[in-house]
């Protein structure tokens, strides 16, 4: 049983790495390696609500790691490979310091928090010219170098092999989370979010705990933001801003919050979502919220309900054709 | 094992707690009584940590932990429940214990995301560990519910499960019986005193006299913060300040 399980799991990895192939639209695989990035910040986003703190400022630290890579790898000519590590390391560093009195408050005051945090993070980048470039931002941000493997050589200026690289990235990450999550400490940050002085009561540091976790969440977000920023070569604060962050909260409560694959759902369906719709280009924040509203009313537990909720549905479509046959 | 000295606490001025000296052995069962708004559950809070005492301290086997964070005194073996049905409502019943198990497990965040065989073993033990204690408090048979579906005694049980799974060496029960049927209460005074047969020390905050005349070694009494009385439950039920405490003097009566 639990060996098919992981036979499973390997072959959905396979699956996801082996499809980019067919691809042949550069758009669509730009399009694509968004949605790998989002899946991976936004999923780290959930590690941290998992502990019922709900951050408003998940972008703040996607810009922290990517303005670091970026800078260090330009200046100091360090290679992307070890600067994006860097980037990452420089979001921990941040969440580390704020994170002793940011955890201390809760609920909607921890979101308030970390909201200005992040509008902070976005008007330094703008405001400190001699480093960040001010609004302008940064430009020719080197991509990560050509390497060869078994023969094939991977230039990472065009497309796929970011998409790869991405992938990989988005692998490690989920398996660490999802080892976590479903770990005894994961529980124990469950138990966290619903009654902290129970938790307290029964031994468990809940202070340390939450600001962990949300050093963790935040590490990942700004190794996400530094490979975003090799990948993509240019950086400025407004990809960074607050509608950055709050799309990334979306994209969880969409998805589904109570179960782990909740937040990969929620960003690669709605990452995809404005391209599918591109008719509505303009009125994209409306079509956010209409879905948001349609799964808050129609799916409560976001997305990762879809199935079950769809089975009354068929079963009612089969009865419906079967029952004139049922006699009664 | 346990003890308190000159145990103060002040809010604002009114005294909630005034130097209150408690002790609890090892085996024995400590009754803290008195009518509603005397002060039992600011006691709890300041020996547990949830709230700083003004003055005074808090002593366990000789070590002073006054004023210590929650789970530092629950790490040292002084555990408490809730007089509301504090549990971890979206979990399984048997997923409350086990979590309550953590000082149990020992098990630390990296051992968990690497998935090593040593938190294999670990898990596998708390498992059992809740098992056992689900066992003693009757409740195995509802050990795959959602805790929030329980009916009120089954879930003021599971309270104390999920307190006696951090092995306590002094557990502090807070109203334990509020609400329950009398069939819940003798079952629930059963494993009170089961409990305290293994050598836990246990201090009581109970609202029902009858069940603490029958079940407590001895008894302290409060009002206003201020002991009024204690000694032996035949000593204390006699007293006439603690009846005056409890019915009021007599000239409201005349």
């Amino acid at each position: 049983m639990k060996l098919s399980k992981n036979w499973g799991y390997l072959f959905l990895i396979l699956l996801i790495f082996i499809l980019p192939i067919f691809i042949k639209s550069q758009y669509y695989l730009h399009i694509l390696i968004l949605s790998v990035i989002n899946i991976i910040l936004t999923s780290s986003l959930r590690a941290i609500a998992v502990t019922g703190q709900v951050s408003i400022g998940h972008a703040g630290f996607k810009c922290i790691g990517a303005y670091t890579s970026a800078i260090i790898a330009m200046k100091l000519g360090l290679s992307p490979y070890l600067s994006i590590f860097i980037g990452g390391l420089a979001a921990l560093g941040v969440a580390g310091i704020i994170a002793y009195p940011i955890t201390r408050v809760k609920t909607v005051y921890f979101s308030m928090l970390t909201m200005f945090f992040g509008i902070v993070v976005t008007l330094v980048t703008s405001e400190w010219r001699s480093l960040t470039g001010g609004t302008t931002g940064i430009m020719d941000i080197p991509s990560f170098r050509t390497i060869t493997v078994l023969g094939m050589v991977i230039d990472f200026n065009s497309k796929l092999p970011n998409l790869y690289f991405a992938l990989i990235l988005m692998v490690i990450v989920l398996f660490f989370l999802y080892g976590l999550d479903r770990s005894y400490i994961g529980m124990t940050l469950k138990a966290i979010s619903q009654d902290e002085s129970l938790a307290a009561s029964i031994g468990i540091n809940v202070a340390r705990s939450k600001a962990i976790i949300f050093c963790i969440g935040c590490f990942i977000a700004g190794l996400a933001g530094s490979f975003y920023a090799h990948y993509w070569g240019i950086l400025n604060p407004d990809s960074f801003g607050l509608f950055h962050s709050i799309y990334l909260l979306i994209y969880m409560i969409v998805g589904g919050t109570d179960r782990f694959v909740g937040a990969v759902i929620g960003a690669f369906v709605l990452t995809l979502l404005p391209e599918v719709s591109r008719v509505f280009q303009e009125y994209q924040p409306l079509v956010f919220v209409a879905v948001l509203y349609l799964v808050v009313f129609l799916l409560p537990k976001g997305m990762v309900e879809l199935p079950h909720q769809m089975k009354p549905l068929i079963r009612m479509f089969y009865r419906g054709r079967a029952e004139p046959h049922a006699g009664n | 094992m346990l003890e308190t000295k000159k145990l103060t606490k002040n809010f604002k001025g009114v005294q909630a707690v005034s130097n209150l000296d408690l002790n609890v052995n090892a085996g024995e069962i400590v009754g803290i009584i008195g009518p509603n708004g005397a002060g039992k559950t600011t006691v709890f809070n300041l020996i547990t940590g949830y709230l700083q005492p003004t003055k005074g301290k808090v002593i366990f086997n000789g070590e002073d932990i006054t004023g210590q964070k929650p789970h530092v005194i629950a790490k040292h073996g002084v555990v408490r429940t809730f007089q509301l049905d504090r549990i971890f409502h979206n979990f399984s019943v048997i997923l409350n214990v086990v979590t309550a198990s953590y000082l149990y497990a020992g098990i630390g965040l990296s051992e968990a995301a690497l998935n090593t065989s040593g938190y294999r073993k670990k898990n596998r033990d708390t498992c059992e560990h809740a098992g056992k204690i689900l066992k003693f408090m009757r409740l195995d048979d509802k050990q795959d519910e959602i805790a929030r579906n329980l009916s009120h005694g089954h879930q003021k049980l599971l309270g104390i499960a999920i307190a006696l799974a951090a092995t306590p060496k002094v557990l502090l029960l807070d109203e334990p019986l509020g609400g329950m049927n009398p069939a819940e209460v003798d079952r629930t005074l059963e494993i009170i005193s089961e409990i305290k047969k293994r050598g836990t020390a246990i201090l009581l905050v109970e609202h029902d006299m009858q069940a603490v005349m029958k079940i407590c070694d001895r008894i302290v009494v409060l009002n206003f913060g201020t002991e009024i009385a204690r000694g032996l439950p035949e000593e204390v039920q006699k007293n006439k300040e603690v009846i005056q405490a409890y019915l009021g003097t007599k000239k409201f009566y005349t």
